[in-house]
């Protein structure tokens, strides 16, 4: 494993997204403060937004970093360099999930602390669970994009994994344990919230250890 | 660097593959074995879909053959392994830079990769071949695409160059460029170029050998002034009903009337008197060209395995 290698590529990916990242950051950003307005209406439309900008954030980079390396065959040229499939790998899965993490964090970030700010912390139990669902979509995408390298395929993911958020929400709002905690202005961990982040945490890790996995494992690199 | 040698010939090798297969859904690439000599250009010949840029990226371990051996420069090549590329320079037309960037960026990634790298060399090649480092790729022709491909190898003095297709699609004066630059690569007795191409006439131009591929398997090999020597083409006439005798390396080409065109592989002062008979007249011995010979050897294979 050739680690300056390693940091040449991701920095080079970094630089490449640069600009999806600029305008991730700043929609999530807005989406964010939007969802913070004491105004029913607004935070749910800017809570709507944020899960949007996470959703959209996701596939695009899985498209501009990944994918588009075999569609626009700038892969040759990359693994033409003194670079290991290894090293390869590494470097793009940690920058993929790295460029993803940014405006993640932040909007997760952003919701934690405007939920404090307002006196609702009652709602921060459920933002965990919501927004590692949304890190979980994402990496079953970039494992789907990894082990088939096709578009349409990971867009199917996507595609199931927006379907399968509306149906968690609805199992997460109908628990009347979580309801209750959700309404207060204190801040408790409901059971059934953190079975819900364990799951998450689990498939998370399952989930990049077969990224990479899969992608150390290709016999042809182009 | 220690450096394969060839056990018949005792020269040195700068990459070699022997009994390497590949099987895809619909292709096969079967027994490859060659090998090209060190401070060399050799020449991989073959028609479109003959396993040529397969074979190349076997060699640059970009693709893992299902068995044989490969080395380059001494080293085994695989995907794992990435000490061996860092001395080999690797084009492809199937190869494409990031659009949205521009040469000199281009430039320093690469340089950030090569410890090798010749700012003055990278200069030098920048004038040579007309280009801009702050020009955008996705603004680049195609012949400019390909001279700024080759100037980030060739800055990095690689000690063999792996050349698929470079002068494919080439106008007469950027192919001009680009082989005139290649010629002053070799002018370093040290470095070694394998280039592929269904141009003959670009590959006769700079190989010392050359290698004939044809449906994934190597159909003749030999140096260029060899081929050249030894295959002629023999105008006969000859009276009807003449049929061609089974002597190895003769073959008809073409047949009008009574004038028959054959080919000869392995051509010697001795091979008109095997042709003398009652009406037989030898019109003319000629040389064949690397184009004519290409071909000939194509469909003798070709007819070598139908039969």
């Amino acid at each position: 494993m050739n680690l300056q290698a390693i940091r040449i590529l991701f920095l080079k990916d970094l630089f490449l997204s640069r600009r999806q990242l600029f305008a991730y950051f700043a929609a999530g950003m807005a989406a964010t403060a939007l969802a913070c307005v004491p105004n029913a209406t607004l935070t749910f439309v800017g809570f709507i937004l944020v899960i949007t900008v996470a959703i959209a954030a996701g596939i695009h980079l899985i498209g501009t970093l990944m994918l588009s390396e075999t569609t626009d065959q700038t892969r040759l040229f990359v693994m033409s360099l003194p670079i290991s499939l290894l090293d390869y790998s590494i470097s793009k899965i940690s920058v993929v999930l790295t460029t993803y993490l940014i405006p993640w964090a932040s909007m997760f970030a952003g919701l934690v602390i405007a939920t404090f700010v307002l006196g609702k912390q009652g709602n921060v139990a459920v933002l965990p669970a919501i927004f590692f669902f949304l890190l979980c979509s994402f990496m079953l995408q970039l494992v789907t994009a990894v082990i088939t390298e096709s578009v349409g395929w990971t867009i199917c993911v996507m595609v199931g994994g927006n379907v399968c958020l509306n149906v968690f929400m609805m199992k997460l709002f109908g628990n009347a344990e979580v309801l209750e905690v959700v309404k207060s202005d204190v801040l408790t961990w409901p059971s059934y919230v953190l079975q819900i982040i364990s799951v998450e945490l689990l498939v998370f890790v399952v989930a990049l250890v077969t990224a990479f996995l899969f992608q150390t494992r290709k016999r042809d690199l182009v | 660097m220690t450096m394969e040698l060839d056990s018949s010939t005792g020269t040195e090798l700068a990459a070699s593959m022997v009994d390497v297969s590949k099987s895809y859904k619909h292709f096969k690439l079967r027994n490859i074995h060659f090998s090209v000599e060190r401070g060399t250009v050799a020449g991989l010949i073959g028609p479109n879909g003959a396993g040529k840029s397969t074979t190349m990226r076997i060699l640059m371990g970009l693709v893992q053959p299902d068995s044989g051996v490969v080395s380059a420069l001494g080293k085994p090549i695989s995907s794992s392994e990435a000490a061996a590329k860092q001395d080999i320079g690797y084009f492809s037309d199937d190869m494409r830079l990031y659009k949205p960037e521009s040469l000199g960026w281009h430039m320093q990634f690469v340089r950030s990769l090569y410890p090798a790298w010749d700012d003055v060399y990278a200069t030098q090649l920048l004038d040579r071949f007309g280009l801009i480092s702050q020009q955008i790729v996705k603004g680049l022709s195609h012949g400019q695409r390909v001279k700024a491909m080759l100037l980030l190898i060739l800055a990095r003095r690689p000690k063999l160059l792996i050349l698929d297709e470079p002068t494919n699609g080439l106008d007469p004066v950027a192919k001009h460029e680009i082989l005139t630059e290649l010629m002053r690569v070799v002018e370093d007795d040290s470095r070694t170029i394998l280039y592929s191409s269904h141009n003959t006439q670009d590959v006769e131009q700079i190989s010392d050998s050359i290698t004939f591929i044809d449906r994934g398997q190597v159909i003749a090999s030999s140096n260029r002034d060899e081929f050249l020597d030894k295959w002629k083409r023999i105008k006969l006439h000859a009276p009807e009903g003449w049929k061609t005798p089974e002597v190895e390396g003769l073959r008809l080409e073409t047949c009008h009337r009574n004038l028959h065109v054959l080919s000869f592989s392995q051509f010697s002062d001795q091979v008109p008197a095997l042709l003398q008979g009652p009406g037989l007249v030898i019109e003319a011995v000629e040389s064949m060209t690397l184009e004519e010979i290409f071909v000939s050897s194509v469909m003798r294979g070709r007819e070598g395995s139908q039969s």
